[in-house]
Formats: structure tokens, C-alpha cells, sequence
């Protein structure tokens, strides 16, 4: 939906925007996808709280009856990955939504259906989660699904399966949003908005979008392992066959650890924006709150094990373990002392939003102090799997992640509502929650030091516990009070709320400088980027108060383009979520639900293949948007694959049963394949030279060869997965069945994926539809099939070579 | 290879232009690429670089990786920025994979 350049600003300032539920269903403005991530997530919190809730009626006095053991194990589960996966991730998606264009000075993310996309497929991810309900049978092995106990000889039922499917489904949603923020962030800046003059904000969710797209995969294919050894009979987790459940652990933190940064960086850049503002000050050491972001993440990848000091790993790793963890306390401490410093000698005022930050200063660091103790193996083998861990991590998600997300919401409910909310009422609010946390989870450090364990649903009244878990029950309760004076809050705001206008804070960032709320465009003109708080330096100018010579509007190459409205994301998470659900059921479901997700998926693909607004989509990069995505999404795969390939190779030599490697792989044949494999990366080439050159008979000669050389290397494995199975090696048979079969079978289906793609531009390119103007279309894909050509590269090596 | 003579400029999407390897460095690249499998394919029967034969596996390995990406995936002529995106996973990856590998399985180096 292109706006002619002719149509005035003022114009542009007051169109409308389409209204009515289609209208929301068929959204793709970032605005609106951050509204419905909001409502969506803030619902779900309000089932994690309930469950919370229960879990402490449950917990309030000795040999309590409210809830049965059963329903316990369900309540903590459903607590824990509601909160982590379907409350504070996407209520932190609300402000990278919402925000972040704002924040950059752009009209809209860089692929607004893939967004829409993002948030329809986390919808239809939680409603299935929460469908467990519905059939009575809940998730019961705890958030971190450790194995076996939720291999299907000790959870024969369907609530692990509901877990796994969900959580597949909740991270494809999260890879392809962290994608897009990556290339939002660094491709659609402003003029003159340079990397480090963005806001904190914006840096904090640049890191956390890293974190998204690199630590979700190791877990994904740990999620497939399980998946496989449910459903299929594989023996990822089979110890009589050779497996091993550190595997589990090892996955699973090599993503859940990164996760809790995913989960608390962002409220780390919100209150780098709201402390700032309350204090009339810059923030103290920007640069190095930028840097400690960055150290953050980059070390949140080398501290997984140290959840895992009580499985035995050994002196070596716990020692590493041990100092990594000790090390990432420093950037963290940094943080604290510069958002102190900020406040110290500012002109400090006592909103509402600055309560909750302040807020997270203190209680983050009574949490981080506690995880600093856990970083000494020897402290953490006494306090592990005791509720002096169940107040750490409350300290650090509650008190952290929350106050952040809550410090946002009240600092920016004005901007996207154009209201304000009421200050006496959000003040009492923070007071309760404030205080019903403290009395909720501080006695809990104590609770755990005097032995109680996580995850008991009842206890005797013998080691005294019960003082202390009745008044943690009343502060949890107050919690809820407090959150419900905030929900009215916000419903009073939307109806009585007085007027924000744009800059009611007097902020510093380039959001505060369009109207509140913003029009569908963000901007009349792209706005001029002064420096680092670029809009208070158009307001006050610098430290010595030298304002900067007002600059004409950025020039604008693309004119003021806004993304048409499409059904074609809820449809493609629609396809996703039947077959999701098929798994349980059928597998005609599944592959219904497979029919509509690749039909969804063509047509989103092929939506707007001619519209001119989308022929070009670069960016202050010099890149592409589309060769960018693909290039942050390779890096991604190279996780998975790395997690695939490690599996393989861990596990080699330990299988207990044959036919054992070097008794059945076939090598002569595999090096036929892999050097077809070789070759169609040349053919793909020499297509894209073709497209680029616009001599029409070469490309679709080199793309239908490029597509037929992926045909015979399918062709290829194929014959050998045959021949296997003739010769006695399934999935089932031994270890090394299980891990050779899901790495070459999960490469089979990339290579699958490949040729449907070549496919589909050779049809484009023979129906007259794939011109020079394309070329970027056909190197995306190119360096998709390339990639799956260098995996095989590492497999035929690390596989088939190595002895 | 990516002389002026050897290398042109190709117009992708607007005005956007990357410089790419031309057909002759591309059939080039092929080539290595075959004689490499086939040596892969080779050595693995020489009883004498038995001693080596790991090393040698992966150091062709990576290279025949390390063409694919650099020529054939225009990372030798692209944005660095790209470079970065890739290859900083891909380190990072690796050195997980290895650390799994440490820590458990056929591998496992710290006694438990």
C-alpha cells in the first residue's frame, strides 16, 4: 500500500487506520502486533500467576490437601513455562514491537508479515500448551523437561508431548522475530542514527535478538531427540542403549541459560531508558553499559553447566563452569553501579515508572548476589534443588525481568495509548507488589537453607517450615493484589486517562517526538539524528546547552511505504499449529495441517513477488534486508546443525548393539553424492550470473539443473537409507541409528526444502515472472542451497571419512 | 583471485552492485572442489597417514568449506558485516559442539 508522494504530511498525519477484528487479524504494523503481543502475553501471565497462586494455597501450611501431588507437578510445570515462554519473553516482544521502529526512527520492522507471523504463531503456541487443560493432562516433568522422566516409560500420557510440540512450535516463532529485530536494528536506523547512538534500549534488544536466534536451536534439536524417542523409538535418551541424560542438561542449558539473559536484557535496556529520563541526566557510561550488554550475551554461552554442578561433571568443568559464571558478574555489576550513577546527583523525579526501576536496581542485585554464591560449586551442591534457588531466580525474573517489563509498561503506556495512567494508584500498586515480593521470596532463601526442597507439594510440620511458607503465600497473594490494581489502572487510563500528548516525560529518545499514540506511519518525515538522546539534544542541546543546527528531514529513497494488510501469516501458524496438534491425534491431521502450512507458505512467499515497493529492500548496511535475514538465519542453522553433528559424534562408539558404522556406511556411493551436492552449488551460480545477466534460457537451464542435481542427491540417500534398513540399521536398532538417521534425514529435508525452492523460481522463471529485478531473490536461495551443500561438507567428513 | 581482471561487478537489486567471481574462478572453484572430495575419498586407504589422517580429513574439510563460502556464497566480495554474522556463530557453534563432545559421550576428557 504505497501513499503517492502527493498526499500531504498532515495528510499522512491523520489518515485513518483500518478498524474491526479482520482488520487486527490481518495486521502487519508493528504498532498493533506489539498491542496484540501485550493483551495475548499479559493474559497468559495472569494463568502463570493463577497457577502460582494454587501452587502457594497448596504450600501455605504442613500437609495441606487443596491441590493432590498430581496436580502440583502439573501447576509448577505450566507455572514455570508459561512465565518464561508465554508471559515475560513476549511481554518484552511488546516493546521490542512497538518500540524499537520508534526508537531507530523507522516506519516499520523489515519484514512486517514475518512479524505478524511471529506473533500468530506464539498465539496458536500457547493456546496449545494451555489445551492440555482442557484434556486433563497437563505437562507434569518441570519447566526444564529433564530426562527421562519424560521419555514415554516414565510419562506414557500426552502431557510431555503437549510440552515438546508447543515449545517447537514457541521457538520457531522466536527464531524467525529474532531474526527480524536483527535486521530491523541494524538495517533501518535513521540517518545519522550510528550503532552507538542508539538508545540502550534498542542495544539490549539487539544482543537479546543474538541470543534468540543462536541459543534456541541447541534446544530445538534436543526437543526433535525427545520427540524422536517418544514417537519413533530412538534411544537419544536411552541409557541401556548407550545414551546419556547429560545430553538432556547439556542442551537444554546450552539454551536455557542464555534464556535467562533473554529474559532480563531487555528490562536492563528499559530502565537505561527510564532512569535517564527521571533523572534529567544521561546515562552514566553509555558506551560501557553498551559493551557490558554485549559481554553479557556473548558469556552467557559459556556458563550453562553451571546448573549442572550436582550431575557430576568433574573438577575440570566445574572449575571452568565456576569462573565463567564468576566472570559474567562483572558486566552485570557494572550495569548496577552506572544506573547509581545516573541517578546520583540527577534531578530525580518519583514517577510511577521510576519506582519500578529503581526498583529492579535493588532487588536484581539481591538476585545476583545469591547467583554469585551458586557460581562456587561447593556452595551450590547445598543450596541446588532448595528453595534458597526458587528465591534467587524469583529475585532475578520477578524482580528483575518484572519491574522492568512493569517500569516499560508505565513508562510507555502513554505513548501507545496516548493516556496517562493514574499516579497515586500505580504508586500504591508498586508499594504492594513491592513488599508482597519481598515477603514472598526473601523467607525462601531462608526456607531453602533450612532444607526445604523445590518442588514438594506438601511437607511435614516437623522441620518448622510452615511459619515462613504461610507468609509467603500472603505476599503472594499481594502480588496478585497489586497486579490487579495495575490492570485497573491501565482499563481506568483507557477510559478517563487524561491526555499524554507527545513527550508527557520530557524524554530523550526519537519515540517521545511523534504523537502519542503514533500514527500508522511513525513518522511524517524520518527524523534528524543528532547524536546519542538525540531528541533532548533538539530540545535542550548538549551539556553546555548548545543546540544543533536544525537539519532538513532525512532524505526518505523509499517515500513513505506502508505494508498492506495479509491473512496469509495466521494461516501459515494456523498450518503449523493443525499439525502440531496432529502429532497427537493422526497422522491425517498432520499432514492436513502440513498441506495448509506449505500451501500458506507459497502464497505468503509469492504475495507480493511483483510488487515494486519490495524489489528493493536495502538498507543503511548496504544490504539487502532479505540477504541479511538470510545470512543471521545461516548462523542460526549452524547451531543446529553443530548440535546435530555433536550428537553424532558424542554418541559414536556407543552404540551396544550393531550393525555398528564402519560395517555398514558406503562410502564410494556417498562421495558420488557429495560430489553431485558440490556441483550444484556451481550450477547454482551460474544461475544467479544468468538471472543477473537476464539471459533467460541459462537460468532455467542452471536452476533446473541445480534442482535436479538436489533430486539426485535425494535420489542418493534415498538408496542408502534403503539399503540400511534392508541391512538391519533403523532408528530403533542402536544409537548410532538413532543419531545417523535424524543428522542425514534432518540435511535430507533442508536439501528437500532447497529443491521446492529452485522449483519454484524455475516456475517463476518459466512463466515469465523472474527478471534481473529478481536476481536478490534467486542469491537468497543460493546461499540457503550453498549452505546445505557446507553442512555436507562437515558431514561427509565428521560421518563418513573420520574411522 | 579477485583481481580486476579476473573479477566484474554484477547489478543486483536498485542500485545496489556487489562485486562477484567471475564464470572462469567459479569452474575453478569446482574443480578444487572435486580433486578435494576425491582425495578425501583417497587418503583414507594410504596406511602410511594413518598417524595424520584425522588432522588431514578436517583441514580438507575445512577447506572445501571455506571455498564454498568465500566464492561460491560471495563472502570474499560481500559486506564484512555478513562475514561477521556467519562466522561468528559458526565459531561459537563449534566450540559448543566441542564442549558436548567434552562433556559427554565417546569423548568425555574430565573424569565425572
Amino acid at each position: 500500500m504505497a501513499i503517492p508522494h502527493a498526499l500531504r504530511q498532515h495528510e499522512l498525519a491523520h489518515a485513518g487506520q483500518a478498524t474491526g477484528v479482520w482488520s487486527w487479524i490481518t495486521t502487519v504494523d508493528h504498532k498493533r502486533i506489539g498491542i496484540l503481543y501485550g493483551v495475548t502475553a499479559f493474559v497468559f501471565f495472569l494463568i502463570g500467576g493463577i497457577e502460582a497462586l494454587l501452587i502457594r494455597l497448596q504450600l501455605a501450611r504442613p500437609l495441606n490437601t487443596v491441590i493432590s501431588a498430581e496436580t502440583f507437578n502439573s501447576l509448577f510445570t505450566m507455572h514455570g513455562t508459561t512465565m518464561v515462554f508465554l508471559a515475560i519473553m513476549p511481554l518484552n516482544s511488546v516493546f521490542f514491537n512497538y518500540l524499537v521502529p520508534l526508537m531507530i526512527g523507522a516506519r516499520d520492522v523489515a519484514f512486517p508479515r514475518l512479524n505478524a507471523l511471529s506473533y500468530w504463531i506464539f498465539l496458536l503456541g500457547g493456546l496449545f500448551l494451555n489445551a492440555s487443560f482442557l484434556v486433563g493432562t497437563p505437562p507434569n516433568a518441570g519447566w526444564f523437561g529433564y530426562a527421562n522422566l519424560t521419555t514415554r516409560q516414565f510419562s506414557p500420557g500426552p502431557e510431555i508431548d503437549f510440552w515438546m510440540l508447543s515449545l517447537q512450535v514457541l521457538g520457531a516463532s522466536s527464531i524467525m522475530a529474532g531474526v527480524n529485530f536483527i535486521v530491523t536494528i541494524l538495517n533501518m536506523r535513521a540517518p545519522g542514527m550510528t550503532l552507538m547512538r542508539m538508545p540502550l534500549f534498542v542495544w539490549m534488544t539487539l544482543v537479546t535478538q543474538f541470543l534468540i536466534v543462536l541459543a534456541f536451536p541447541p534446544v530445538t534439536v534436543a526437543l526433535i531427540y525427545l520427540m524422536f524417542d517418544r514417537f519413533f523409538g530412538t534411544h537419544f535418551f536411552d541409557v541401556a542403549a548407550g545414551g546419556d541424560l547429560h545430553l538432556w542438561q547439556h542442551l537444554f542449558w546450552i539454551f536455557g541459560h542464555p534464556e535467562v539473559y533473554i529474559l532480563i536484557l531487555p528490562a536492563f535496556g528499559i530502565v537505561s531508558e527510564v532512569l535517564p529520563t527521571f533523572s534529567r541526566k544521561p546515562l552514566f557510561g553509555a558506551q560501557i553499559m553498551i559493551y557490558s550488554g554485549i559481554l553479557i550475551g556473548f558469556f552467557g554461552f559459556s556458563v550453562w553447566s553451571h546448573h549442572m554442578f550436582a550431575a557430576g561433571m568433574g573438577p575440570v568443568a566445574d572449575a571452568f563452569f565456576s569462573i565463567a559464571t564468576m566472570i559474567i558478574a562483572i558486566p552485570t555489576g557494572v550495569k548496577i553501579f552506572n544506573w547509581l550513577a545516573t541517578m546520583w546527583g540527577g534531578t530525580l523525579r518519583a514517577t510511577v515508572p521510576f519506582h519500578f526501576a529503581a526498583g529492579l536496581v535493588g532487588l536484581f542485585t539481591i538476585g545476583g548476589l545469591s547467583g554469585v554464591m551458586h557460581a562456587s560449586p561447593p556452595v551450590d551442591l547445598q543450596q541446588t534443588d532448595s528453595y534458597f534457588v526458587v528465591a534467587h531466580f524469583h529475585y532475578v525474573l520477578i524482580g528483575g525481568s518484572l519491574f522492568g517489563i512493569l517500569a516499560g509498561a508505565t513508562y510507555w503506556w502513554p505513548k501507545i495509548t496516548g493516556r496517562l495512567l493514574d499516579e497515586r494508584l500505580g504508586r500504591l500498586g508498586f508499594w504492594i507488589i513491592f513488599a508482597g515480593f519481598n515477603l514472598t521470596f526473601f523467607p525462601q532463601h531462608y526456607l531453602g537453607a533450612i532444607g526445604m526442597p523445590r518442588r514438594i507439594y506438601t511437607y511435614n510440620p516437623g522441620p518448622g517450615w510452615g511459619f515462613w511458607n504461610f507468609w509467603s503465600t500472603v505476599g503472594a497473594f499481594a502480588i496478585g493484589f497489586g497486579v490487579f490494581l495495575f490492570a485497573v489502572n491501565a482499563l481506568l487510563s483507557l477510559r478517563y486517562g487524561a491526555p499524554a500528548g507527545a513527550d508527557p516525560w520530557d524524554g530523550r529518545t526519537l519515540e517521545w517526538r511523534t504523537s502519542s499514540p503514533p500514527p500508522p506511519h511513525d513518522f511524517d518525515e524520518i527524523p534528524p539524528v543528532y547524536g546519542r538522546d538525540s531528541f533532548w539534544r533538539e530540545k535542550y542541546g548538549d551539556d553546555r546547552g548548545r543546540k544543533p543546527v536544525p537539519r532538513p528531514a532525512a532524505p526518505d529513497p523509499h517515500g513513505v511505504h506502508l505494508p498492506s494488510p495479509s491473512h496469509w501469516p495466521i494461516v501459515v501458524a494456523l498450518g503449523l499449529l493443525v499439525a502440531a496438534a496432529g502429532a497427537l491425534t493422526s497422522l491425517a491431521v498432520v499432514l492436513i495441517g502440513a498441506a495448509v502450512l506449505v500451501a500458506g507458505a507459497f502464497a505468503f512467499a509469492l504475495e507480493h513477488h511483483r510488487t515494486p515497493a519490495h524489489v528493493r529492500q536495502d538498507g543503511v548496511l548496504g544490504v539487502d534486508h532479505r540477504k541479511l535475514a538470510m545470512w543471521i538465519f545461516l548462523g542460526s542453522e549452524c547451531f543446529l546443525f553443530g548440535t546435530l553433528i555433536a550428537t553424532y559424534l558424542a554418541y559414536k562408539g556407543r552404540s551396544v548393539v550393531g550393525p555398528h558404522p564402519h560395517e555398514i556406511l558406503n562410502l564410494p556411493i556417498t562421495t558420488l553424492s557429495t560430489f553431485d551436492l558440490l556441483m550444484s552449488s556451481l550450477l547454482m551460480v551460474l544461475a544467479l550470473a544468468a538471472v543477473q545477466r537476464g539471459d533467460r534460457f541459462q537460468s532455467r537451464l542452471w536452476l533446473g539443473g541445480t534442482a535436479l542435481f538436489g533430486l539426485i542427491f535425494l535420489g542418493f540417500q534415498a538408496y542408502e537409507f534403503t539399503t540400511f534398513v534392508h541391512e538391519g540399521l533403523t532408528l530403533q536398532t542402536n544409537l548410532f541409528g538413532s543419531t545417523f538417521f535424524v543428522l542425514t534425514g534432518f540435511h535430507g529435508g533442508h536439501v528437500t526444502l532447497g529443491v521446492l525452492w529452485l522449483l519454484t523460481l524455475l516456475v517463476l522463471d518459466l512463466r515469465g515472472r523472474l527478471g534481473v529485478q529478481d536476481a536478490l531473490k534467486v542469491e537468497v536461495a543460493g546461499l540457503y542451497w550453498h549452505f546445505v551443500d557446507v553442512v555436507w561438507i562437515a558431514i561427509f567428513t565428521l560421518v563418513y571419512l573420520l574411522p | 583471485m579477485s583481481t580486476p581482471s579476473t573479477a566484474r561487478e554484477h547489478p543486483t537489486t536498485g542500485e545496489q552492485k556487489h562485486e562477484h567471481a567471475s564464470i572462469r574462478i567459479y569452474l575453478i572453484v569446482a574443480g578444487i572442489l572435486s580433486a578435494v572430495t576425491a582425495l578425501e575419498f583417497g587418503v583414507i586407504y594410504v596406511r602410511r597417514l594413518a598417524p595424520v589422517l584425522i588432522p588431514l580429513l578436517l583441514v580438507l574439510s575445512a577447506g572445501k568449506f571455506a571455498l564454498v563460502v568465500m566464492f561460491f556464497m560471495h563472502l570474499r566480495y560481500d559486506s564484512r558485516v555478513l562475514t561477521f554474522l556467519f562466522v561468528a556463530p559458526l565459531v561459537l557453534a563449534t566450540l559448543l559442539a566441542i564442549a558436548v563432545m567434552t562433556l559427554t559421550g565417546e569423548f568425555l576428557v574430565f573424569s565425572r
